[in-house]
Protein backbone atom coordinates (compact mmCIF):
# COMPACT_ATOMS: atom_id res chain seq x y z
CA UNK A 1 0.00 0.00 0.00
CA UNK A 2 1.19 3.96 -0.68
CA UNK A 3 1.94 5.73 2.40
CA UNK A 4 0.23 8.82 2.77
CA UNK A 5 3.39 11.01 4.74
CA UNK A 6 1.71 13.20 7.56
CA UNK A 7 3.61 13.82 9.99
CA UNK A 8 5.85 16.88 8.77
CA UNK A 9 5.59 18.49 11.98
CA UNK A 10 7.52 16.05 13.63
CA UNK A 11 10.26 16.25 10.58
CA UNK A 12 9.59 17.44 7.01
CA UNK A 13 9.77 14.90 4.59
CA UNK A 14 10.15 14.96 1.21
CA UNK A 15 13.35 17.09 0.87
CA UNK A 16 13.85 19.78 -2.30
CA UNK A 17 15.59 17.97 -4.11
CA UNK A 18 18.37 20.01 -3.56
CA UNK A 19 19.40 19.03 0.13
CA UNK A 20 20.54 15.75 -0.40
CA UNK A 21 23.17 16.76 -3.17
CA UNK A 22 24.19 19.39 -0.63
CA UNK A 23 25.00 16.80 1.76
CA UNK A 24 26.19 14.55 -0.98
CA UNK A 25 28.65 17.30 -2.30
CA UNK A 26 30.04 18.43 0.79
CA UNK A 27 30.63 15.06 2.34
CA UNK A 28 31.79 13.43 -1.34
CA UNK A 29 34.80 16.34 -1.48
CA UNK A 30 35.95 16.46 1.49
CA UNK A 31 34.79 19.54 3.02
CA UNK A 32 37.24 21.23 5.68
CA UNK A 33 35.98 22.91 8.97
CA UNK A 34 35.19 26.54 9.33
CA UNK A 35 36.88 28.53 10.81
CA UNK A 36 39.81 25.97 11.86
CA UNK A 37 42.22 26.86 8.72
CA UNK A 38 42.93 28.73 6.04
CA UNK A 39 43.33 26.43 3.20
CA UNK A 40 40.51 26.07 0.76
CA UNK A 41 38.75 23.20 2.16
CA UNK A 42 38.29 25.01 5.20
CA UNK A 43 37.87 28.55 3.29
CA UNK A 44 34.91 26.38 1.35
CA UNK A 45 33.26 24.86 4.15
CA UNK A 46 32.82 28.38 5.87
CA UNK A 47 31.18 29.39 2.95
CA UNK A 48 28.66 26.97 2.99
CA UNK A 49 27.79 28.18 6.58
CA UNK A 50 28.32 32.01 5.73
CA UNK A 51 25.47 31.36 2.66
CA UNK A 52 23.57 29.07 4.71
CA UNK A 53 23.24 32.17 7.39
CA UNK A 54 22.22 34.99 5.46
CA UNK A 55 19.74 32.59 3.46
CA UNK A 56 18.21 32.44 6.96
CA UNK A 57 18.53 36.03 7.78
CA UNK A 58 16.85 36.89 4.87
CA UNK A 59 13.94 34.29 5.06
CA UNK A 60 13.49 35.84 9.03
CA UNK A 61 14.70 39.54 8.46
CA UNK A 62 17.56 39.70 10.03
CA UNK A 63 19.77 42.42 9.31
CA UNK A 64 22.65 41.22 10.50
CA UNK A 65 23.44 37.57 9.49
CA UNK A 66 25.91 36.84 13.01
CA UNK A 67 22.91 37.54 14.75
CA UNK A 68 21.82 33.99 13.73
CA UNK A 69 23.48 31.37 15.51
CA UNK A 70 23.41 27.01 15.00
CA UNK A 71 22.42 24.54 17.44
CA UNK A 72 21.47 20.93 17.03
CA UNK A 73 17.67 21.73 16.91
CA UNK A 74 14.72 23.93 18.31
CA UNK A 75 14.94 22.49 21.81
CA UNK A 76 18.92 23.48 22.32
CA UNK A 77 18.17 26.93 20.77
CA UNK A 78 15.47 27.62 23.42
CA UNK A 79 17.54 25.88 26.37
CA UNK A 80 20.50 28.59 25.41
CA UNK A 81 17.71 31.44 25.57
CA UNK A 82 16.02 30.61 28.89
CA UNK A 83 19.08 29.07 30.53
CA UNK A 84 21.09 31.57 29.84
CA UNK A 85 19.13 34.19 30.54
CA UNK A 86 16.86 33.45 34.04
CA UNK A 87 18.37 33.81 37.29
CA UNK A 88 17.35 32.85 40.57
CA UNK A 89 14.82 35.85 41.53
CA UNK A 90 13.61 36.25 37.88
CA UNK A 91 9.94 35.65 36.59
CA UNK A 92 9.06 34.04 33.35
CA UNK A 93 5.79 34.05 31.51
CA UNK A 94 4.95 31.65 29.38
CA UNK A 95 2.18 29.77 27.88
CA UNK A 96 -0.39 26.53 28.50
CA UNK A 97 0.20 25.51 24.74
CA UNK A 98 4.12 24.84 24.79
CA UNK A 99 5.99 22.25 23.99
CA UNK A 100 8.37 20.31 26.77
CA UNK A 101 11.22 22.11 24.68
CA UNK A 102 9.94 25.06 26.74
CA UNK A 103 8.12 23.74 29.60
CA UNK A 104 10.89 21.64 30.90
CA UNK A 105 13.66 23.86 30.70
CA UNK A 106 11.63 26.63 32.82
CA UNK A 107 10.67 23.81 35.32
CA UNK A 108 13.95 22.79 35.78
CA UNK A 109 14.49 26.81 36.22
CA UNK A 110 12.18 26.81 38.81
CA UNK A 111 13.63 23.97 41.07
CA UNK A 112 16.91 27.18 41.13
CA UNK A 113 14.34 29.83 42.15
CA UNK A 114 12.93 30.93 38.70
CA UNK A 115 9.29 32.28 39.24
CA UNK A 116 7.11 31.03 36.05
CA UNK A 117 3.80 32.01 35.69
CA UNK A 118 1.66 29.93 32.97
CA UNK A 119 -0.75 31.81 31.23
CA UNK A 120 -4.31 29.49 30.08
CA UNK A 121 -4.88 29.90 26.43
CA UNK A 122 -8.90 28.94 25.47
CA UNK A 123 -9.83 24.92 24.46
CA UNK A 124 -8.76 26.07 20.68
CA UNK A 125 -5.19 27.13 21.69
CA UNK A 126 -5.73 31.02 21.51
CA UNK A 127 -4.16 33.28 23.95
CA UNK A 128 -5.48 36.13 24.44
CA UNK A 129 -2.25 39.23 24.25
CA UNK A 130 -3.86 40.69 27.42
CA UNK A 131 -3.81 37.71 29.20
CA UNK A 132 0.18 37.90 28.95
CA UNK A 133 0.02 41.36 29.90
CA UNK A 134 -1.82 40.54 33.08
CA UNK A 135 0.94 38.10 33.84
CA UNK A 136 3.89 40.23 33.75
CA UNK A 137 5.52 42.02 37.10
CA UNK A 138 8.52 44.23 38.07
CA UNK A 139 10.66 41.43 38.32
CA UNK A 140 9.45 39.25 34.53
CA UNK A 141 12.40 38.88 33.03
CA UNK A 142 11.19 37.08 29.77
CA UNK A 143 8.29 36.04 28.14
CA UNK A 144 8.54 32.16 26.40
CA UNK A 145 5.70 31.24 23.87
CA UNK A 146 5.20 28.86 21.65
CA UNK A 147 4.46 30.63 17.81
CA UNK A 148 2.40 27.99 16.92
CA UNK A 149 1.37 25.07 18.90
CA UNK A 150 3.01 21.79 17.64
CA UNK A 151 -0.64 19.73 18.57
CA UNK A 152 -3.11 21.54 17.20
CA UNK A 153 -1.62 24.70 14.69
CA UNK A 154 -3.16 27.36 16.43
CA UNK A 155 -1.07 30.67 16.11
CA UNK A 156 -0.49 33.39 18.08
CA UNK A 157 -0.61 36.91 17.65
CA UNK A 158 3.07 37.23 18.36
CA UNK A 159 4.20 40.68 17.34
CA UNK A 160 1.37 41.99 19.93
CA UNK A 161 2.85 39.99 22.76
CA UNK A 162 6.15 41.90 21.02
CA UNK A 163 4.59 45.22 21.68
CA UNK A 164 4.12 44.40 24.98
CA UNK A 165 7.30 43.29 26.11
CA UNK A 166 9.64 45.69 24.54
CA UNK A 167 8.39 48.89 26.11
CA UNK A 168 8.57 47.05 29.55
CA UNK A 169 12.44 45.52 29.20
CA UNK A 170 11.39 42.41 29.05
CA UNK A 171 13.07 39.87 27.00
CA UNK A 172 10.47 38.22 24.48
CA UNK A 173 11.24 33.82 22.85
CA UNK A 174 9.24 33.27 20.14
CA UNK A 175 9.77 29.70 19.39
CA UNK A 176 9.66 29.03 16.13
CA UNK A 177 9.56 25.53 15.56
CA UNK A 178 6.44 25.04 13.59
CA UNK A 179 6.59 28.24 11.90
CA UNK A 180 9.59 29.33 10.09
CA UNK A 181 9.41 28.39 6.39
CA UNK A 182 5.24 27.65 6.72
CA UNK A 183 4.53 31.37 7.82
CA UNK A 184 6.66 34.90 6.48
CA UNK A 185 7.98 36.04 9.68
CA UNK A 186 9.99 39.11 10.31
CA UNK A 187 11.88 39.34 13.72
CA UNK A 188 11.79 43.07 13.54
CA UNK A 189 7.58 42.98 13.23
CA UNK A 190 7.31 40.42 15.79
CA UNK A 191 9.51 42.39 18.06
CA UNK A 192 11.37 38.98 19.29
CA UNK A 193 14.39 39.21 21.45
CA UNK A 194 15.16 35.78 20.68
CA UNK A 195 13.53 33.43 17.88
CA UNK A 196 14.47 30.21 18.01
CA UNK A 197 14.05 27.85 14.53
CA UNK A 198 14.15 24.13 13.43
CA UNK A 199 16.05 23.18 10.26
CA UNK A 200 14.24 19.96 9.66
CA UNK A 201 10.44 20.97 9.95
CA UNK A 202 9.51 23.71 7.87
CA UNK A 203 12.56 24.68 6.45
CA UNK A 204 12.64 21.67 4.89
CA UNK A 205 16.28 20.76 5.46
CA UNK A 206 18.30 17.61 7.39
CA UNK A 207 18.16 17.06 11.05
CA UNK A 208 20.54 18.13 13.32
CA UNK A 209 20.44 21.75 12.75
CA UNK A 210 17.87 24.40 14.25
CA UNK A 211 19.41 27.84 16.15
CA UNK A 212 18.59 30.88 17.63
CA UNK A 213 18.11 34.59 16.70
CA UNK A 214 19.67 37.14 19.28
CA UNK A 215 18.61 40.52 19.16
CA UNK A 216 21.37 41.31 22.02
CA UNK A 217 24.20 38.81 22.51
CA UNK A 218 24.81 40.92 25.91
CA UNK A 219 22.04 39.41 27.33
CA UNK A 220 22.37 36.05 27.20
CA UNK A 221 25.21 33.52 28.27
CA UNK A 222 26.64 30.70 26.42
CA UNK A 223 25.29 27.39 26.72
CA UNK A 224 28.48 25.48 25.93
CA UNK A 225 31.88 27.20 26.00
CA UNK A 226 34.64 25.97 23.96
CA UNK A 227 36.47 25.87 20.87
CA UNK A 228 36.15 28.35 18.15
CA UNK A 229 38.62 28.74 15.72
CA UNK A 230 38.84 32.10 16.67
CA UNK A 231 40.53 34.44 19.22
CA UNK A 232 42.85 30.88 20.02
CA UNK A 233 45.54 32.92 22.02
CA UNK A 234 42.97 33.07 24.77
CA UNK A 235 40.97 30.97 27.28
CA UNK A 236 38.20 33.03 27.90
CA UNK A 237 35.58 32.69 25.32
CA UNK A 238 35.16 34.80 22.87
CA UNK A 239 32.37 38.29 23.01
CA UNK A 240 31.42 38.65 19.12
CA UNK A 241 29.18 36.63 16.86
CA UNK A 242 28.25 34.04 16.17
CA UNK A 243 31.73 32.76 17.56
CA UNK A 244 29.76 33.20 21.16
CA UNK A 245 27.70 30.50 21.04
CA UNK A 246 28.83 28.02 18.71
CA UNK A 247 31.89 26.35 20.10
CA UNK A 248 32.80 23.11 18.70
CA UNK A 249 32.66 21.93 14.96
CA UNK A 250 29.31 22.80 13.36
CA UNK A 251 27.46 20.10 11.64
CA UNK A 252 28.36 21.63 8.14
CA UNK A 253 26.73 18.81 5.88
CA UNK A 254 23.48 19.45 7.66
CA UNK A 255 24.08 23.52 7.18
CA UNK A 256 24.89 22.76 3.57
CA UNK A 257 21.64 20.59 2.78
CA UNK A 258 19.38 23.29 5.01
CA UNK A 259 21.53 25.85 2.37
CA UNK A 260 20.08 24.05 -0.22
CA UNK A 261 16.38 24.34 1.29
CA UNK A 262 16.92 27.63 1.79
CA UNK A 263 17.40 28.40 -1.86
CA UNK A 264 14.40 25.92 -2.40
CA UNK A 265 11.67 28.02 0.00
CA UNK A 266 13.09 31.73 -1.20
CA UNK A 267 12.27 30.49 -4.81
CA UNK A 268 8.98 29.34 -3.86
CA UNK A 269 7.97 31.76 -1.19
CA UNK A 270 7.03 31.44 1.84
CA UNK A 271 3.58 32.80 1.42
CA UNK A 272 2.78 30.13 -1.29
CA UNK A 273 3.95 27.77 1.05
CA UNK A 274 1.68 29.12 3.79
CA UNK A 275 -1.35 29.34 1.20
CA UNK A 276 -0.65 25.77 0.11
CA UNK A 277 -0.85 24.54 3.52
CA UNK A 278 -4.03 26.52 4.41
CA UNK A 279 -5.71 25.12 1.26
CA UNK A 280 -5.14 21.36 2.61
CA UNK A 281 -6.37 22.31 5.95
CA UNK A 282 -9.67 23.69 4.21
CA UNK A 283 -10.04 19.99 2.44
CA UNK A 284 -9.75 18.23 5.28
CA UNK A 285 -11.56 20.33 7.44
CA UNK A 286 -14.51 20.03 4.83
CA UNK A 287 -14.09 16.64 4.61
CA UNK A 288 -14.26 15.90 8.31
CA UNK A 289 -16.88 18.22 9.30
CA UNK A 290 -19.44 15.65 7.38
CA UNK A 291 -18.69 13.05 10.07
CA UNK A 292 -19.91 13.90 13.82
CA UNK A 293 -17.48 10.83 15.03
CA UNK A 294 -14.44 12.95 14.37
CA UNK A 295 -13.38 15.62 17.14
CA UNK A 296 -11.20 18.26 15.30
CA UNK A 297 -9.18 20.13 17.83
CA UNK A 298 -7.91 23.78 16.93
CA UNK A 299 -9.63 27.11 15.72
CA UNK A 300 -11.54 25.13 13.15
CA UNK A 301 -12.55 27.84 10.61
CA UNK A 302 -9.10 27.51 9.19
CA UNK A 303 -7.52 30.52 9.98
CA UNK A 304 -4.85 31.28 12.32
CA UNK A 305 -3.66 27.81 12.42
CA UNK A 306 -0.54 26.67 10.53
CA UNK A 307 -0.34 23.00 8.74
CA UNK A 308 -1.45 20.88 11.65
CA UNK A 309 -4.25 19.17 12.52
CA UNK A 310 -5.44 17.06 15.74
CA UNK A 311 -8.41 14.84 15.49
CA UNK A 312 -10.02 12.09 17.89
CA UNK A 313 -12.00 9.75 16.11
CA UNK A 314 -15.18 8.21 18.83
CA UNK A 315 -14.79 4.98 20.09
CA UNK A 316 -10.91 4.46 19.44
CA UNK A 317 -8.49 5.30 21.10
CA UNK A 318 -5.52 7.64 19.64
CA UNK A 319 -3.29 4.83 19.65
CA UNK A 320 -5.48 2.28 17.58
CA UNK A 321 -6.76 4.88 15.75
CA UNK A 322 -3.48 6.17 14.48
CA UNK A 323 -2.22 2.11 13.89
CA UNK A 324 -5.49 1.77 11.56
CA UNK A 325 -4.99 4.79 9.44
CA UNK A 326 -1.95 3.57 8.64
CA UNK A 327 -2.57 -0.05 7.97
CA UNK A 328 -6.14 0.28 6.47
CA UNK A 329 -5.40 3.27 4.64
CA UNK A 330 -1.66 3.74 4.75
CA UNK A 331 -1.75 7.36 6.50
CA UNK A 332 1.40 7.71 8.64
CA UNK A 333 0.71 10.25 11.32
CA UNK A 334 1.56 11.34 15.53
CA UNK A 335 -0.29 9.70 17.91
CA UNK A 336 -1.03 10.48 21.83
CA UNK A 337 0.76 12.62 23.78
CA UNK A 338 2.88 15.34 21.15
CA UNK A 339 5.72 16.22 23.63
CA UNK A 340 3.27 18.87 25.13
CA UNK A 341 1.35 17.78 28.08
CA UNK A 342 -0.21 20.77 29.21
CA UNK A 343 -1.18 21.48 25.73
CA UNK A 344 -3.55 18.46 25.61
CA UNK A 345 -4.81 19.49 29.20
CA UNK A 346 -5.70 23.16 27.57
CA UNK A 347 -7.51 21.52 24.78
CA UNK A 348 -8.82 18.73 27.13
CA UNK A 349 -7.20 15.68 25.59
CA UNK A 350 -4.77 14.64 28.46
CA UNK A 351 -3.93 11.71 29.06
CA UNK A 352 -4.86 9.96 26.06
CA UNK A 353 -3.83 12.75 23.35
CA UNK A 354 -4.59 12.84 19.79
CA UNK A 355 -4.50 11.75 15.89
CA UNK A 356 -1.92 14.36 14.63
CA UNK A 357 -1.65 14.78 10.51
CA UNK A 358 0.85 17.75 9.57
CA UNK A 359 1.75 18.19 5.87
CA UNK A 360 3.93 20.42 3.89
CA UNK A 361 4.58 22.06 0.83
CA UNK A 362 4.99 18.87 -1.22
CA UNK A 363 1.42 17.06 0.55
CA UNK A 364 -0.81 17.44 -2.97
CA UNK A 365 -5.05 17.56 -2.05
CA UNK A 366 -4.77 14.47 -3.69
CA UNK A 367 -3.39 12.86 -0.92
CA UNK A 368 -5.08 15.03 1.87
CA UNK A 369 -8.35 13.69 0.46
CA UNK A 370 -7.03 10.43 0.43
CA UNK A 371 -6.25 10.79 4.13
CA UNK A 372 -9.46 12.35 4.92
CA UNK A 373 -11.20 9.18 3.30
CA UNK A 374 -9.23 7.47 5.34
CA UNK A 375 -10.27 9.23 8.68
CA UNK A 376 -14.12 9.16 7.59
CA UNK A 377 -13.79 5.56 7.06
CA UNK A 378 -12.46 4.34 10.20
CA UNK A 379 -14.75 6.82 11.79
CA UNK A 380 -17.97 5.41 9.97
CA UNK A 381 -16.23 1.90 11.28
CA UNK A 382 -16.11 2.79 15.07
CA UNK A 383 -19.73 4.36 14.95
CA UNK A 384 -20.95 0.96 13.64
CA UNK A 385 -18.65 -1.41 15.98
CA UNK A 386 -20.36 0.98 18.91
CA UNK A 387 -24.04 0.52 17.47
CA UNK A 388 -24.59 3.85 16.91
CA UNK A 389 -26.56 5.54 14.86
CA UNK A 390 -24.90 4.74 11.68
CA UNK A 391 -25.37 0.91 12.90
CA UNK A 392 -28.18 0.20 10.27
CA UNK A 393 -26.71 1.88 7.32
CA UNK B 1 61.75 18.91 10.22
CA UNK B 2 61.55 16.94 6.70
CA UNK B 3 59.87 18.39 4.04
CA UNK B 4 56.45 16.93 3.04
CA UNK B 5 56.46 15.12 -0.21
CA UNK B 6 53.68 16.70 -2.57
CA UNK B 7 52.65 13.09 -3.50
CA UNK B 8 52.69 12.16 -0.20
CA UNK B 9 49.33 14.31 0.16
CA UNK B 10 48.02 13.35 -2.95
CA UNK B 11 49.57 16.08 -5.17
CA UNK B 12 51.20 16.35 -7.93
CA UNK B 13 54.06 18.44 -7.67
CA UNK B 14 53.13 20.70 -10.51
CA UNK B 15 49.46 20.83 -9.66
CA UNK B 16 51.07 22.23 -6.73
CA UNK B 17 53.09 24.92 -8.83
CA UNK B 18 50.22 25.66 -10.63
CA UNK B 19 48.22 26.29 -7.79
CA UNK B 20 50.74 28.13 -6.03
CA UNK B 21 51.70 30.80 -9.32
CA UNK B 22 47.81 31.47 -9.26
CA UNK B 23 47.75 32.31 -5.16
CA UNK B 24 50.45 34.49 -5.68
CA UNK B 25 48.74 35.94 -8.98
CA UNK B 26 45.58 36.34 -7.43
CA UNK B 27 47.33 38.69 -4.30
CA UNK B 28 50.05 40.50 -6.68
CA UNK B 29 49.27 44.40 -6.06
CA UNK B 30 47.25 43.39 -2.99
CA UNK B 31 49.04 45.47 -0.22
CA UNK B 32 46.10 45.36 2.07
CA UNK B 33 45.60 42.85 5.07
CA UNK B 34 42.20 43.04 6.81
CA UNK B 35 42.18 40.77 9.98
CA UNK B 36 39.40 39.48 11.53
CA UNK B 37 38.53 38.15 15.16
CA UNK B 38 36.17 35.00 13.66
CA UNK B 39 36.03 33.27 10.10
CA UNK B 40 32.50 34.42 9.82
CA UNK B 41 33.12 37.96 9.16
CA UNK B 42 36.44 37.14 6.82
CA UNK B 43 33.89 35.32 4.58
CA UNK B 44 31.28 37.74 4.91
CA UNK B 45 33.89 40.51 4.13
CA UNK B 46 34.97 38.65 1.21
CA UNK B 47 31.25 38.49 -0.04
CA UNK B 48 30.46 41.89 0.73
CA UNK B 49 33.75 43.04 -1.09
CA UNK B 50 33.45 40.88 -4.73
CA UNK B 51 30.31 41.70 -4.91
CA UNK B 52 31.05 45.56 -4.95
CA UNK B 53 33.42 45.08 -7.39
CA UNK B 54 37.06 45.09 -5.52
CA UNK B 55 39.76 42.75 -5.24
CA UNK B 56 39.57 40.26 -2.52
CA UNK B 57 41.75 37.06 -1.61
CA UNK B 58 41.05 35.41 1.30
CA UNK B 59 44.60 33.89 2.57
CA UNK B 60 46.01 32.53 5.06
CA UNK B 61 46.56 35.06 8.47
CA UNK B 62 49.76 36.31 8.88
CA UNK B 63 50.55 35.39 12.38
CA UNK B 64 52.79 38.00 12.63
CA UNK B 65 49.93 40.48 12.73
CA UNK B 66 47.18 38.90 14.40
CA UNK B 67 46.42 35.56 16.20
CA UNK B 68 43.08 35.56 15.42
CA UNK B 69 40.84 33.78 13.50
CA UNK B 70 43.13 31.35 10.75
CA UNK B 71 41.90 33.60 7.86
CA UNK B 72 42.66 37.21 6.38
CA UNK B 73 41.81 39.03 3.54
CA UNK B 74 44.23 40.97 1.26
CA UNK B 75 42.71 43.71 -0.85
CA UNK B 76 43.89 46.80 -2.63
CA UNK B 77 45.39 48.97 -0.38
CA UNK B 78 44.67 52.07 -2.73
CA UNK B 79 41.31 52.28 -2.49
CA UNK B 80 41.43 51.57 1.72
CA UNK B 81 38.43 53.71 2.33
CA UNK B 82 36.31 52.27 -0.25
CA UNK B 83 36.82 48.80 1.50
CA UNK B 84 36.16 50.55 4.84
CA UNK B 85 32.99 52.03 4.15
CA UNK B 86 31.64 48.57 2.27
CA UNK B 87 32.83 46.62 5.44
CA UNK B 88 31.14 48.91 7.89
CA UNK B 89 27.90 48.95 5.69
CA UNK B 90 27.88 45.39 5.68
CA UNK B 91 28.32 44.88 9.91
CA UNK B 92 31.35 43.30 8.94
CA UNK B 93 33.34 43.44 12.23
CA UNK B 94 37.21 43.50 11.36
CA UNK B 95 40.22 43.58 14.01
CA UNK B 96 42.39 45.71 11.78
CA UNK B 97 43.72 46.81 8.17
CA UNK B 98 46.91 47.05 7.73
CA UNK B 99 49.41 47.72 5.11
CA UNK B 100 51.42 44.81 4.47
CA UNK B 101 53.50 45.52 1.36
CA UNK B 102 55.19 41.75 2.66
Amino acid sequence: MRQLYFDNAATSWPKPPGVLKALGRYLSRGGGNPGRSGHARAIEAGRIVLETRELLAELLGVRDPAHLVFAKNATEAINLALLGTLRPGDHAVTGSMEHNSVARPLTALQDKGVEVTVVQADAAGRLAPEAVAAALRDNTRLVALNHASNVCGTVIDAAAVGRLCRPRGVLFLLDAAQTAGCLPLAVQELGVDFLAFSGHKGLLGPQGTGGLYIRDPAAVRPLAFGGTGSRSDREEQPEFLPDRFESGTLNVHGLAGLGAALRYLRGRGVEDVAAHDRGILSILLEMLKQEPGITAYGPGDGEGQVGVLSVNIAGLSPSEAGRRLEAEAGVLTRIGLHCAPRAHRTLGTFPDGTVRLSWGPFTREAQARAAGRGLLRLARDAGRAAGGPRAAE
Amino acid sequence: MPAVRPAALGLRSSAVGRRHRRVEANIRGLEGVVTFFGSHHALRAEKLLLGAGQRAVLVPGPREISPNCGVALRFDHQLRDQVQGILEEGLVQFEAIHHYPG
